[in-house]
């Protein structure tokens, strides 16, 4: 028997990192840090929202709609705002604060979607969780076993997209260096589309999980934000392997630490759990900007791993 | 009715023209002139409305326990007693209240670049998007310690303030505009002529190109530490006025969207990089916000969803259109005059070029133009 605390532990974690990897795909793919990125799981959490309540369908078929809607609105956010502030020699500075306007801006539509669904609907969609709509396997909730195989699924097939497709390839050529790779003969813009649709496609699919163990309100995406770029910023924010060890570790921070904390301290440290994400990406920035690559690389580098290496190869 | 109302939408109007032009000054001293994003002016005001909340009202109610006064024991529950007790107290001792409001700003002052010199620990090493996240991971965490830690700001309930200005018998917000006013006006001079000092090509230079002033030996992480200290300090005086204007402090009050991305966007559409722009930017997006504001019910009847959304999505929308249509602001930045500097004498030539040297085809105007500055050149000589 599974106990439910390692069980919240594993969806939170594994939605996390599904989270993570997309924000990290757009890091390497554009150089922005992109705010907008827990909007995109709103979009999802309020996609199964209608689709299991309004529509009364099974939650899971809300995995590819959201999907879809996602990958669409990340591909209409940007081509209408990302590329235009681009083609007009926009800084990183204006087109990060371009992502955090669309932030606000998305966070509002959402919030005026759930308004709309409660005047139409009379149901009340601004606090919900949809554990009842979900299946049972083998006395467990469904979502558990769904989303670590999810998760590792996404993990198998970003990996071998990125290392045996054309495509992939090209994706991580444009990410070193974009006048290179259009040199080759790489359609930059493409690849530039193409990432914006995976990384919000993916977002809005990790959203649409959420309900399904987790009470959702408007603003949950707003929060998810600075969980994922804890994530990514302690895997490395230049590394999507990194950002599976990110997501697991804020995911195991977030619950088992509060829980652990909680038994020690009282009940009054459950308050300051939505503290731990912005105290590790404060730390992580403070302390090692690269993340968890960055220390294996210091510890590499550092004197006794050295003359260890070297006496080795000294014959 | 309807007059009361006029005048009530203009002091407020004015009142919050004077607390955001200072906070969008501060950030086009920091973004404009010194580029360094400065996302934490949450951070600030949160901090000098903490500062009145959690001190300056002790030392009031401390004060009226020396004066005799009745004060209930809890520092929350019995907070409305409390304020209502030592609001009447201050009626009759006006000197008092005068002097604790310039306490409240003095510490503001002082304390908030105390604590810009903490928040300063990431710029030390972090410059760019890096910076703009930490910062709002802070400006986040100010609100969560802000709402579960009791004694900073009476938690999810807040905290009153006592009306120190109650031996004033007329509008206490007028007063107050009137006072916020003049605190812009002074910190517009300050900052127009610290950007026109040495320090201010200093930091200008630090906008254009870090390397470089890094490679002339001028200290790059200590220039970047000092415009976040004054900036925070100036922006914790905001946080003061605010709580005294609402005469309520909570943590929520202190919203990142209110106090961070609204003086950006006055910044960015009124144009970085000088200060009429940023006037002119926040006294166009203070009018139309606070318009609806005060015209809620009304706007209302034409929106079926409430109208705080409506403001969330012209905030991203104006800073969007903004930055694709109008990139510089309405008012671009202007090579900087430096009063005292010859400028003829940085652009006068020393050696005359002949014309017919030149390959640009020349109009007949531009060779007499030639010809009288050589005779002058050798007049001079």
């Amino acid at each position: 028997m599974i106990p439910p605390l390692l069980m919240s532990f594993s969806v939170y974690a594994s939605l996390i990192t599904i989270l993570a990897i997309g924000y990290t795909l757009t890091y390497i793919i554009s150089h922005i840090p992109n705010f907008a990125h827990g909007t995109y799981a709103g979009l999802g959490i309020y996609t199964t929202y209608t689709l299991t309540r309004v529509m009364r369908f099974n939650p899971y078929i809300s995995c590819p709609v959201g999907f879809v809607v996602g990958g669409i609105m990340g591909l209409i956010l940007y081509i209408i705002v990302i590329k235009t502030l681009r083609m007009m020699g926009g800084s990183l500075i204006v087109l990060t604060i371009a992502t955090l306007a669309i932030q606000i801006t998305m966070d509002a539509l959402i919030n005026i979607y759930a308004t709309f669904l409660r005047i139409r609907t009379e149901s009340w969609a601004f606090m919900f969780v949809l554990k009842l709509n979900d299946f049972k396997w083998l006395g467990y909730q469904g979502i558990f076993p769904v989303s670590l195989l999810l998760c590792i699924t996404i993990v198998i097939i970003l990996h071998l997209f990125l290392t045996r497709t054309k495509m992939g390839i090209a994706m991580r050529a444009t990410s070193e260096n974009v006048e290179l790779a259009q040199v080759v003969g790489i359609d930059a813009d493409l690849i530039q589309m193409l990432s914006w649709f995976i990384t919000g496609g993916l977002a809005s699919l990790s959203g649409t999980l959420f309900p399904l163990w987790f009470e959702c309100n408007p603003s949950t995406a707003n929060r998810l934000i600075n969980v994922t770029m804890a994530g990514s910023l302690f895997g490395g924010i230049n590394n999507i392997y990194g950002a599976i060890i990110g997501g697991f570790f804020v995911g195991a921070t977030e619950i088992i630490g509060t829980t652990a904390l909680m038994y020690l301290f009282g009940p009054i440290v459950g308050e300051y759990r939505y503290m731990i994400p912005l105290v590790v990406v404060i730390l992580v920035l403070l302390l090692e900007p690269q993340g968890v690559p960055g220390i294996i690389k210091r510890i590499r580098d550092s004197t006794k791993f050295a003359s260890l290496y070297s006496r080795r190869r000294k014959w | 009715m309807v007059e009361s109302t006029l005048v009530r939408s203009i002091i407020d109007i004015a009142m919050f023209f004077g607390l955001y032009v200072i906070l969008a000054m501060a950030l086009n001293f920091q973004f404009g002139n010194g580029g360094v994003p400065n996302m934490g002016s949450a951070v600030s005001v949160a901090f000098g409305g903490y500062i009145v909340s959690a001190f300056i009202l002790r030392l009031i109610f401390w004060i009226g326990q020396g004066a005799n006064i009745e004060l209930g024991p809890d520092w929350v529950y019995d907070n409305i007693h409390n304020v209502d007790m030592m609001t009447v107290f201050f009626k009759e001792h006006a000197l008092l209240g005068i002097s604790l409001f310039v306490l409240a700003l003095t510490l503001g002052l002082v304390l908030g670049t105390l604590f810009g010199y903490i928040i300063s620990f990431p710029a030390i090493k972090l410059q760019g998007t890096y910076l703009m996240i930490t910062l709002i991971a802070m400006s986040e965490a100010s609100q969560v310690i802000g709402r579960n830690y009791v004694p900073i700001s009476g938690g999810t309930l807040g905290v009153r303030v006592p009306n120190i200005f109650s031996f004033y018998e007329g509008d206490r917000s007028l007063l107050l505009a009137i006072i916020t006013l003049s605190i812009g006006i002074v910190v517009f001079f300050i900052f127009s002529t610290m950007i026109n000092s040495p320090y201010g090509r200093l930091i200008r230079a630090l906008r254009e190109n870090e390397t470089t002033l890094n490679s002339t030996g001028k200290n790059v992480t200590g220039i970047r530490r000092n415009l976040l200290m004054f900036s925070s300090g100036i922006t914790s005086v905001v946080g003061v006025l605010i709580v005294f204007y609402f005469s309520y402090s909570t943590s929520s009050i202190y919203m990142m969207s209110t106090y961070t991305f609204w003086p950006w966007l006055m910044l960015l559409v009124g144009g970085a990089g000088n200060n009429a722009g940023t006037f002119l930017g926040a006294l166009l997006v203070i009018s139309i916000r606070r318009l609806i504001i005060i015209f809620k019910w009304e706007l209302t009847e034409f929106f079926w969803f409430p109208v705080a959304f409506l403001e969330n999505i012209l905030l991203g929308a104006l800073l969007l259109v903004t930055m694709i249509f109008k990139p510089n602001g309405l008012i671009p930045e202007k090579s900087l005059y430096i009063p005292g500097l010859k400028y003829y004498k940085l652009i006068r030539e020393s050696a005359p070029v002949s014309w017919r040297v030149s390959h640009e085809r020349r109009s007949l105007l531009d060779i007499i133009q030639f010809w009288r500055r050589k005779e002058r050149l050798k007049s001079e000589e």
